[in-house]
C-alpha cells in the first residue's frame, strides 16, 4: 500500500488517451489496463473514468461505440479520434516539458 | 466544424436523453460485475464481492450527474426548469399574467402598428433598379420649392446638360377619360412620359413592350401603356390584352404593354392607371413658361452625388442668365429621391407618432415594472427564506426574468395581432378614392421590432424591479411578518418614480390629441369667405379629340350651365376652374393701366380662378361691389375681372376699383380688361393654405379651360338628393364624359383632410391607451400601497383617527404623485404642441384651452383612481384588522 498514491489532478485524461492510442477498449479494459501499467499503484475512484470519457467525448477527442465483448456482452467501446491523438501529442509534450523543469529544479536547487 | 459537430452532437443526446441515461447505467453496470467477477475469484462471496466492487468504483450517483454535467445540458436544463417554474408561478395567477400581457400587448402592438407604417412608407427600398442613384430634379422658385419644369427646360438639360449628369427622363401627370361605346365613361390617373422613363427607372412590362423613342413622336403617339391594376381591375386581366385598342379621350389608343405590380409604388408616381408617350408638339417643345414637366435622373456611373448635383445647378444658372425674365427667382436642384419619397412633413410627422407610441409602450412598460414590482415585495419572504437556505442571488433573479420574459413574449405575440389589426384598419382607412390600398406586411423587419421590443421590456421593465426588491433587506422581511411589505422607502420612490412618469407621458398623449382633435374640427368647419351648405360639386375634363377648341368647349359649358339649372331643387348653378374648399394652383401677375410698369418679375401677383355667371351665389361668396359676370360676357367681347377685397386694397387702396384696367404680366403686348365688380376673400379649408391674399376672377367664358368644377346649390332638398339628378342630366348631354368626384361639398372636404383624419384618429387611440393604461397603473399603486398599510390605518384608527383622515392620507398621496406628474408633462405637453404647430402650419391649434382641459381631465382620473382604495381603508375596522393576520 506503502507504494500507492494520488492520481495528479488532471492527468487522468492523458493517461486515458495514452491508453486508447494503443487500441479501441471499453471502460472496464481502461481499467484494468491502467492497473496493469500501473503496477496496481495509482489510487483512484474507478468510477471517475467515466465522467471523464464522456467529456472527452463531448469534446470529440474519442468516440464510442458498442460492440460485443469475446464473451458476448455488450460493451461501449472507445477510440482515439485523430483530433484526440493532436492532443494526446500535446498533453504528452507539455507533461514532458513540466517533469523536466520539476526534475531540474529539484536537482539543483 | 469542431464546434458544429460538438452541438449535433449533444443536440442528438438531448433529443436520445432516456436512452443515453440507459446506456450510461448499462456501462457502468458491466464495469461493477466485472469488478465484482474479479473479487469473486479472489474468493469472496458474491454479496461481498459486490459491494467491495461499489466502494472501488465510488458515489455511483455523484458519478453519474458528473457524467452528465460533461453532456452539457446542465445551463440548459436549468434555464428550461426555470422558464417550467415560472409559467407555473404565472399560472397560478392568472388574472396578473392577463393583466401584464394585455398592458404590454396594446403597449408594443401600437409601437409595432407604427413601426409598420414606417416599414411600408420609409424603410421599404424604392421598386427601381439601384434607387440610390436617381435623383429628382426640380426647379425650385420661391412660391414652389419643388416645382416642375417646362418642356422647352426638358429638350434644353437633355441636350445641354445631360453629358454632365447622366440620363433625365421627363413625366407630366394628365388624366384622361376612358370610354367604350355603350359603357359608363371614366376618368382614370394618366401620367405622359417619356420613351426613356420605364427604361432609365430599369423597370421593364410584365407584357408586350415599353415605349420606344419613335412613340414618343406626336401623329405616333396613339399608344398606352398599363398599370397591372388597371390591367386587372378595369380588363379583368384578360391575357390577351396587348394589341387591344381602347378609347382614351375617345380617340383609339393601341394597348402596348403591361407594367409589372411591384411599378405601381404611390411613394414616387402615386397610383396610375396608365402611361402615355410625352408626344411634345413644336408648339409644346417650344414651350418655356408652363410648369408641369417632372424630371427624374440617373446619375451617370462614377458622379458623386455633390458632382451632379453641381451640374444640375450650373445648369439652372445658365438658365437664368439666359432667359432672366422667366427664371431670374429660379435655381435648379437635384435631390436624391430616396430622401424625397416621404415629404418632411410626412417624415416628422412619422417620427412624431413613432415616439408617441412609444410613450404609450412606456407607461404599459412601467405598469408592468410596477405589477411586478409589487408581485416581487409580496414574495419578499419566500426569497427571504430561501436566500437563507442558501440560494444565491442569480438563483433568486432567474426565475424572475424568465417570469417576466414569457410575460413579454406572450404580450409580443399578442401586440403583434393588435399590429396586424391596426394596421388593416389604417389600410382600410387610408383606402383611395379609385380603390388605391396601402397594404402593410408583417415582414420580417416589423416581427423583428416586436421581438426587439419585447426583450428589451423583459430585460430592463422585468429585471429593474427584481433587482430593486432584492435589495432589500431579507432578514429584516422575514422578521418583519404580514402580508409581505411595502418595501422601504427605495422602493417608494422607484415607485412614486414610474406614476409620475407615466402620469406626464399620459398628459403629452392626451393633449397632444386633444390639440390635433380641435384643430381638425375647427379646419373642417372653416369656410371663410363662401358656405358650403347644401352644395354638390364634381369634375370636368373634355377630351381634347371631342372639344378641340375654345369655342366647342365654351359652346358645351353652356349647355351645361342651361341643364343644370333648370333640374328640380337646384337654386344656382355654375362653373368654375377650381372651387374655394382648396388652394387655387395658377398664379399670374398684372399690370396696372395708367401707371409705370414694374421690373419685370416683380409685379403684383393673384391667384386666378375662372368662373361663371351666378358662381358667387352658387358658392356664397359676397358681392361687395360692381356687378357679377353675365352671359354677354364672352370670347368676342372685350375682356373683364373680379377681384377680392384685399387685392382692391392692395393696388388702389381707399380708391374706387371699378372701371380701372389690369392686364397679365408677361413677354407679349398688354391685353387690358376692366375690373366690373369687387367680391369678399375667400379661404380654403387645406392645412397648408399659405395663399396668395390676393384673388382674380375672369369670365371662364374668355379662356375657356378643358378641365373644370361643376357646382350646384340646392334649393330645399339636401345636396345629396342632387347628386343623381346631376349624374344624369350630364350622361344626357355627353355619354362619355365621366364626372368625377361627384359629392356634396363637405364631403369632398372631409375627403381631401382624411389624412388629417387618420393622424387624428391615431392620436385619439394614442391617447385613450396610454390614458386607460396610466389610470389603470395609477389605481393599482394606489390600492397596492394602501391594502398594505392596513395594518398602520387599524392601529390609526385605534389611536382615535377618523375614516376622514385615512381619506384625506391616502387621497394625499395620489394627488401629490398627479401634481408633480402634470407638472412634467406639461412641459413635454408644450414640446408636442410646439411639433405640431410647426408641423401643421395651417391648423388652428388652440394651446392654452386644451393644455388646461388635458391637465384638469387627468387630475380628475386620479383623484378617482386614488378615491376608490382611499374609501376602502376608511372603511378598515380597526380591532378585525388589527386581529386578522
Amino acid at each position: 500500500m506503502a507504494n500507492k498514491c494520488d492520481l495528479l489532478q488532471g492527468t487522468l485524461d492523458m493517461l486515458v488517451l495514452r491508453v486508447l492510442s494503443r487500441g479501441e477498449l471499453h471502460g472496464w479494459g481502461i481499467t484494468q489496463k491502467l492497473e496493469q501499467l500501473s503496477q496496481k499503484a495509482l489510487q483512484v475512484d474507478e468510477g471517475s473514468l467515466y465522467p471523464s470519457l464522456y467529456r472527452m467525448e463531448d469534446k470529440g477527442w474519442i468516440k464510442a461505440e458498442w460492440k460485443l465483448t469475446e464473451n458476448n456482452r455488450r460493451a461501449k467501446y472507445y477510440t482515439l479520434t485523430r483530433t484526440g491523438r493532436k492532443q494526446l501529442e500535446t498533453e504528452q509534450a507539455a507533461w514532458d516539458r513540466m517533469t523536466a523543469i520539476i526534475a531540474q529544479v529539484m536537482q539543483s536547487a | 466544424m469542431l464546434i458544429l459537430d460538438r452541438l449535433v452532437h449533444r443536440l442528438g443526446r438531448l433529443f436520445r436523453r432516456r436512452r443515453a441515461e440507459a446506456e450510461m447505467a448499462e456501462e457502468m453496470r458491466f464495469h461493477l460485475e466485472q469488478r465484482a467477477a474479479d473479487y469473486a475469484a479472489d474468493g469472496l462471496g458474491s454479496d461481498e464481492a459486490r459491494l467491495a466492487a461499489q466502494r472501488r468504483f465510488g458515489n455511483l450517483g455523484s458519478l453519474q450527474e458528473q457524467s452528465r454535467e460533461a453532456w452539457g445540458w446542465g445551463a440548459w436544463e436549468r434555464a428550461w426548469k426555470d422558464v417550467l417554474l415560472a409559467f407555473r408561478h404565472l399560472q397560478r395567477s392568472p388574472g396578473f399574467s392577463l393583466l401584464a400581457i394585455v398592458t404590454l400587448g396594446l403597449g408594443i402592438g401600437a409601437n409595432t402598428a407604427m413601426f409598420s407604417v414606417l416599414n411600408t412608407v420609409m424603410l421599404r427600398p424604392l421598386p427601381y433598379a439601384n434607387p440610390a442613384e436617381l435623383d429628382h430634379l426640380v426647379r425650385s422658385t420661391p412660391q414652389d420649392p419643388e416645382g416642375g419644369v417646362s418642356p422647352a427646360d426638358f429638350l434644353a438639360f437633355q441636350r445641354d446638360a445631360a453629358a454632365g449628369y447622366g440620363e433625365v427622363a421627363a413625366y407630366v401627370p394628365a388624366d384622361v377619360s376612358l370610354s367604350e361605346p355603350g359603357e359608363a365613361a371614366e376618368l382614370v390617373n394618366a401620367v405622359r412620359v417619356s420613351a426613356n422613363l420605364f427604361t432609365l427607372l430599369g423597370i421593364p412590362p410584365a407584357q408586350g413592350r415599353a415605349f420606344v423613342s419613335g412613340d414618343d413622336q406626336p401623329g405616333q403617339d396613339r399608344v398606352v401603356v398599363l398599370s397591372e391594376r388597371t390591367w386587372k381591375h378595369r380588363f379583368g386581366a384578360r391575357p390577351d390584352i396587348v394589341g387591344t385598342l381602347i378609347r382614351v379621350d375617345g380617340i383609339p389608343h393601341e394597348i402596348i404593354g403591361v407594367l409589372p405590380g411591384a411599378f405601381n409604388d404611390w411613394r414616387h408616381l402615386g397610383w396610375v392607371d396608365l402611361f402615355r408617350p410625352l408626344g411634345l408638339s413644336p408648339e409644346h417643345a417650344a414651350d418655356r413658361r408652363s410648369t408641369q414637366v417632372r424630371l427624374v435622373g440617373r446619375r451617370a456611373a462614377g458622379l458623386s452625388p455633390a458632382e451632379s448635383a453641381a451640374a444640375v445647378a450650373r445648369f439652372g444658372e445658365h438658365q437664368a442668365a439666359e432667359f432672366t425674365e422667366l427664371h431670374a427667382h429660379s435655381s435648379w436642384r437635384a435631390l436624391p429621391m430616396e430622401e424625397t419619397v416621404v415629404s418632411n412633413n410626412g417624415s416628422d410627422t412619422l417620427m412624431m407618432l413613432i415616439g408617441l407610441s412609444a410613450f404609450v409602450l412606456l407607461i404599459a412598460c412601467s405598469n408592468l415594472a410596477n405589477l411586478l414590482l409589487a408581485r416581487t415585495l409580496g414574495r419578499a419572504r419566500e426569497f427571504a427564506v430561501r436566500s437563507a437556505l442558501g440560494a444565491s442571488r442569480s438563483q433568486l433573479l432567474r426565475p424572475l426574468l424568465a417570469e417576466s420574459l414569457l410575460l413579454s413574449l406572450a404580450g409580443g405575440a399578442f401586440a403583434l395581432i393588435l399590429a396586424a389589426w391596426a394596421t388593416d384598419w389604417l389600410s382600410v382607412r387610408t383606402t383611395g378614392d379609385n380603390g388605391e390600398r396601402l397594404t402593410f406586411s408583417l415582414d420580417p423587419a416589423v416581427l423583428g421590432w416586436a421581438f426587439g421590443a419585447s426583450l428589451v421590456t423583459a430585460v430592463v421593465f422585468g429585471l429593474a424591479p427584481a433587482l430593486f426588491a432584492l435589495r432589500l433587506d431579507l432578514n429584516h422581511a422575514q422578521k418583519s411578518g404580514g402580508r409581505g411589505t411595502t418595501g422601504g422607502r427605495g422602493h417608494r420612490h422607484f415607485r412614486s418614480l414610474l406614476i409620475v412618469g407615466q402620469f406626464a407621458l399620459a398628459l403629452v398623449l392626451l393633449s397632444g390629441a386633444a390639440l390635433f382633435v380641435r384643430g381638425l374640427d375647427h379646419l373642417n368647419q372653416r369656410r371663410s369667405g363662401w358656405s358650403s351648405d347644401q352644395l354638390v360639386s364634381g369634375s370636368l375634363l373634355l377630351p381634347a379629340g371631342t372639344y378641340a377648341d375654345a369655342e366647342s368647349i365654351s359652346a358645351f359649358q353652356r349647355r351645361v350651365l342651361e341643364r343644370l339649372s333648370v333640374l328640380p331643387g337646384v337654386a344656382s348653378a355654375s362653373l368654375a376652374s377650381f372651387l374655394p374648399y382648396f388652394n387655387w394652383p395658377d398664379t399670374r401677375r398684372f399690370l396696372i393701366a395708367g401707371q409705370a410698369p414694374m421690373e419685370s418679375g416683380k409685379e403684383p401677383a393673384a391667384v386666378v380662378n375662372g368662373i361663371s355667371p351666378r358662381y358667387f351665389e352658387t358658392v356664397g361668396t359676397r358681392l361687395i361691389a360692381g356687378r357679377d359676370f353675365s352671359p354677354q360676357d364672352s370670347l368676342d367681347s372685350p375682356r373683364v375681372f373680379i377681384i377680392n377685397e384685399t387685392m382692391a386694397h392692395a393696388l388702389f387702396g381707399e380708391a374706387n376699383p371699378i372701371g380701372r384696367r389690369l392686364s397679365e404680366a408677361g413677354d407679349h403686348a398688354p391685353v387690358w380688361g376692366e375690373i366690373v365688380g369687387v367680391v369678399g376673400n375667400v379661404v380654403s379649408t387645406l392645412p397648408d393654405s399659405t395663399p396668395v391674399a390676393s384673388q382674380l376672377y375672369h369670365p371662364m367664358a374668355q379662356q375657356p379651360r378643358a378641365r373644370f368644377e361643376i357646382a350646384v346649390r340646392a334649393a330645399v332638398r339636401s345636396p345629396e338628393a342632387l347628386i343623381s339628378l346631376v349624374r344624369s342630366a350630364m350622361t344626357e348631354l355627353d355619354p362619355d364624359l365621366p364626372v368625377r368626384r361627384l359629392k356634396s361639398a363637405d364631403a369632398i372636404i372631409h375627403r381631401a383632410n382624411y389624412q388629417l383624419g387618420v393622424l387624428r384618429d391615431m392620436l385619439v387611440s394614442f391617447a385613450l391607451l396610454g390614458l386607460g393604461l396610466a389610470s389603470l397603473g395609477i389605481y393599482g399603486v394606489i390600492a397596492r400601497t394602501t391594502a398594505l398599510r392596513t395594518e398602520e390605518f387599524a392601529i390609526r384608527l385605534a389611536l382615535g383617527a377618523t375614516g376622514r383622515d385615512i381619506l384625506r392620507l391616502v387621497l394625499r398621496s395620489g394627488v401629490t404623485l398627479a401634481l408633480v406628474g402634470s407638472t412634467l408633462g406639461l412641459v413635454g405637453a408644450l414640446a408636442v404642441s410646439r411639433l405640431l404647430i410647426a408641423g401643421f402650419p395651417g391648423i388652428p391649434f388652440q394651446q392654452a384651452p386644451v393644455l388646461l382641459g388635458a391637465t384638469l381631465v387627468l387630475f380628475g382620473i386620479a383623484l378617482f383612481a386614488s378615491w376608490l382604495p382611499a374609501r376602502r381603508a376608511s372603511r378598515i375596522h380597526a380591532v378585525a384588522a388589527l386581529r386578522g393576520d
